[in-house]
């Protein structure tokens, strides 16, 4: 009966999602300004140098074609956070208007749009990217796609259940005995209540295709050689782990670091708004 | 039985609480609190919602809540129970202090079969230890709750109804025969038969076995009739403590007053009910003046100066109204004025030109194993312009399913629906149209208030949304047009940019009502809308139906449980029994001379009045 006021505790962010942004931030920061911060050039080779430990002038060392590790890190920041925007973004789009048709309209709609989910979900998410990939070729952009659409299933599950919980209250009934249309119960009515639902997913959902997308750069399938991208750089300097193993270790960290950072802050979104 | 002898060889009283203050973190809950329960006495502690009631229930029982800390002292046969440690209170909870909760269907582990409830609290008492004498016992216990069929024991929680589950319940709350029973609202998810049935129960149980009981409940009616003590409490404070027979004669405070006189009354139907203006406030924002300043008639600055605290006015009597000597004699005559009655003059029986006719309307649902199930099953009705009728029926009786087929959120199965000249049976083979003219002619009320109403939607959005809707709107609503719906159900124009969250339910009800009228309808079918609200608040809401009809020439279709409310709005009503209508006719004579048996069970329900009314 008393509903015990909430607590001004609760409505506090914690540390550990402050340090998680900050993180995400620094990242967002070297992709948008990467050639400003960067050091040195991430391109140049200097074969004469080869790999060096860190020193003075390569804080994070040389690569084995002799690039400056710390460039190709600031750098790759991009490949790594623009895949999995494009990812997050799409599976967004495709699960939240999947998932309210399915959801409102019930029916057969609902059956075909599930069905679809089903098949889409018996399918291993990074195998299908690496046989399109490999197939189909086109790199990056194609495994990019490919996972957005594999992401969406999930995520259509996800709106749908939100949906069928939204859709018995009175005042979508209300809405309906106005005559207010469909589209507008869907998008006006019913979308907004379940939005933050929506983007916690979203976030989560960036975090798992910046693993994936790095997992295939790794196999070589992501990005162009050449490219500083983290994944690639696993691949790249694999053989200098002991002469700089700080150019495999930094890319490795900040992987690590991202996705890690992204799924606290989709945990405390889910928790803070959702629930 | 044995343990009675010993019990009463005790003295002084079972129950004494002092100064309890419930806080969550540092937000009071409650003011410090005094209670003391005689052994073998019943006490009620009536409030509203917000009131601290359960919390006090759970304090008394140690199971606050995560984050709620009470303070004070609470001493059951001399045990100081906020002491104990976690391991001692276990031993107490059950054996001494039982508690009975308001859901029996949450109440019970929907796992374990019904019996073995009450079996796993034998288990640990030597003389139950052989599964037989366990067996045997468990079916005496549920005898002494008035279930005799053997086979429910057997059956799981979900196969039983709420009155049956509740009974289960109270059996296994007595199981170890407690000192003291709490029982949180116990009646209140039931239906009105059943409620009072459990109710009786309860008593019976109670007197038999000289156990103490705390009765938790917002209802006054039921409190006064159940229990010889009354505490009222409101936002967190005593108000007014009293036996129930002199605090019903004459009230010592005015909220408790406000309670009684906006009750509706069964028997008569008033020219207008008497509300309390306002909403229940919050406790930490009542903290320093009297809880009930802002909706008291008698309020001076007094009243505003530091929080009154109960002080003794008789030999038994206390009451927290530092004013009450001054304004008795105002107080008493309020409540010995004789109810003045509006009566009805009854419509011809004329049934031709119809608004809403329903003809034979059948509609099932596909259950289990696409077993049908028949909700409503050749229904006929109709609603005459300008007529209030109500539809009375117990939960599962198919009065929301019949008002959702009305406004087209349901297709009937069979059966014919004609609104306004339109046949609406089935709204998706309408022309638009047609179905455009029944939208604006039909709308709804529902029963929830806070879910009525789309949490992301300011009032003014969703009213704009709804002024939209109606019948040759080209522009966009205007703000005058939103003031003026708002107006009409009595708020201010300012309520436009609140947000749902920001109001309380009786206004959210209110915009709700608002929403509905944007289109000018002909009629509202009103899906039990009060009986979510605090009683002091339902007054307010049902004057406000009261007064629409008058202005709007509204038709209404008001759906409830509570006979009192329908008393008081419907000129004619239905009675809805598993389905089917079972008797009709001008509410005066079907309330004062039921003829069919369940009206009469409905009728007999109503807790009594202890104090005769001056014919």
């Amino acid at each position: 009966m008393s509903a015990p006021a909430i607590s001004e505790t609760r409505r506090r962010v914690p540390i550990v999602i402050l340090i998680a942004a900050l993180i995400v931030t620094a990242m967002v920061i070297c992709a948008i300004l990467g050639e400003k911060i960067a050091p040195d050039s991430p391109f140049l080779q200097r074969l004469g140098v080869g790999d060096t430990p860190p020193s003075p002038v390569h804080v994070a060392g040389t690569d084995l074609l002799g690039r400056d590790v710390l460039s190709r890190v600031i750098y790759g920041a991009r490949t790594a956070l623009v895949g999995p925007v494009v990812v997050a973004a799409g599976a967004f789009a495709i699960a939240t208007l999947l998932g309210l048709l399915s959801g409102y309209l019930g029916g057969l709609v609902d059956s075909a749009i599930m069905r679809w989910v089903d098949f889409m979900f018996a399918l291993p998410g990074p195998l299908v990217a690496i046989v399109v990939v490999g197939v189909v070729g086109g790199g990056y952009w194609t495994a990019v796609l490919v996972l957005a659409v594999l992401f969406s299933a999930p995520d259509t599950r996800i709106v749908r259940s939100a949906v069928l919980e939204q859709r018995p209250l009175p005042y979508i009934d209300a809405a309906r005995t106005l005559g207010i249309s469909r589209t507008r119960i869907l998008f006006v009515h019913i979308l907004p209540n379940i939005a933050p639902i929506i983007l916690a997913y979203v976030v989560l959902d960036f975090a798992f295709a910046l693993v994936n997308l790095a997992g295939l750069s790794f196999l070589g399938l992501g990005v162009e050689p050449g490219t500083p991208d983290w994944g690639r750089m696993l691949f790249e300097n694999r053989s200098i782990l002991f002469s700089n193993p700080v150019a495999l270790l930094l890319p490795a960290v900040m992987i690590i670091l991202t996705a890690v950072s992204m799924n606290l802050i989709g945990d405390w979104l889910y928790e803070r708004f959702a629930k | 039985m044995k343990t009675v002898v010993a019990r009463a060889g005790q003295e002084g009283p079972l129950l004494t609480v002092e100064g309890l203050a419930i806080a969550h973190g540092a937000v009071p809950i409650t003011t410090p609190l005094d209670i003391v329960v005689e052994r073998g006495d019943a006490i009620a502690i009536v409030g509203e919602s917000g009131s601290g009631k359960s919390l006090m229930a759970r304090a008394i029982a140690g199971l606050l809540p995560p984050g709620i800390v009470a303070t004070g002292a609470v001493t059951l046969d001399g045990i100081p129970l906020m002491r104990l440690a976690e391991r001692e209170f276990r031993k107490i909870r059950g054996s001494r202090v039982s508690m009975l909760m308001q859901n029996p269907f949450t109440m019970l582990n929907p796992l374990m079969r019904s019996g073995d409830h009450v079996d796993e609290m034998l288990r640990d008492r030597p003389e139950f230890v052989s599964r037989a004498a366990r067996a045997q016992e468990v079916k005496r216990r549920l005898a002494e709750v008035g279930i005799v069929d053997e086979d429910v024991a057997r059956r799981m929680p979900f196969q039983l109804s709420g009155g049956m589950c509740q009974r289960v319940a109270l059996a296994a709350a007595l199981a170890r025969d407690p000192d003291l029973l709490i029982a949180d609202e116990p009646s209140t998810a039931l239906d009105a038969t059943t409620q009072a049935e459990i109710i009786k129960l309860l008593r019976r149980v109670q007197r038999e076995r000289h156990m103490s009981l705390i009765l938790i409940t917002h209802n006054l009616r039921l409190a006064f009739s159940t229990c010889r003590r009354i505490y009222v409490l409101y936002a967190g404070s005593m108000l007014e403590v009293g036996d129930a027979a002199t605090v019903e004669r004459r009230p010592f405070h005015p909220y408790t007053l406000g309670l009684l006189r906006s009750e509706p009354p069964v028997d008569v139907r008033m020219p207008r009910l008497v509300p309390i203006r306002g909403s229940v406030p919050r406790a930490a924002d009542v903290a320093d003046s009297c809880g009930f300043a802002d909706r008291c008639d008698w309020v001076t600055n007094v009243c505003r100066t530091g929080k009154p605290s109960l002080a003794a006015r008789d030999a038994n009597r206390f009451t927290a109204c530092i004013r009450q000597e001054e304004i008795q004699g105002e107080l008493d005559a309020l409540r010995m004025a004789a109810h003045s009655f509006a009566p009805i003059t009854p419509r011809r029986e004329a049934t031709t030109g119809a608004l809403v006719r329903v003809d034979a309307l059948v509609k099932t649902f596909l259950g289990r194993r696409s077993r049908p199930i028949c909700a409503i099953n050749g229904v006929s009705l109709h609603i005459m312009p300008g007529e209030s009728v109500g539809l009375v029926g117990e939960s599962g009786s198919g009065k929301t399913t019949l008002a959702r087929c009305l406004v087209g959120l349901e297709t009937p199965t069979a059966g014919d629906i004609l609104i306004d000249g339109i046949a609406a049976t089935d709204f998706a083979a309408m022309t638009k149209a047609d179905r455009g003219r029944i939208r604006r002619a039909i709308q709804m009320i529902f029963q929830d208030p806070y879910s009525t109403l789309n949490p992301r939607h300011s009032v003014g959005q969703a009213l704009g949304e709804a002024l939209g809707a109606s019948a040759g709107a080209t522009s966009p609503a205007t703000p005058e047009r939103i003031a003026s719906l708002l107006a009409d159900v009595g708020l201010p124009a300012a309520y436009a940019t609140r947000r749902p969250e920001s109001l309380s339910g009786g206004e959210r009800q209110r915009i709700a009502i608002a929403r509905a009228l944007a289109v000018k309808p002909a009629i509202l079918v009103c899906d039990e809308p009060v009986s979510a609200l605090d009683v002091s608040v339902q007054a307010q809401v049902l004057n406000l139906f009261r007064r629409l009809q008058a202005e709007h020439a509204l038709s209404y279709l008001f759906i409830t449980h509570d006979l009192a409310v329908v008393r008081q709005i419907a000129e004619r009503i239905y009675v809805l029994y598993l389905g089917e209508i079972v008797e009709e006719g001008p509410t005066e004579s079907v309330i004062s001379n039921p003829r069919h048996p369940y009206t009469r069970r409905l009728v007999e329900s109503i807790p009594r009045s202890l104090i005769q009314r001056a014919p």
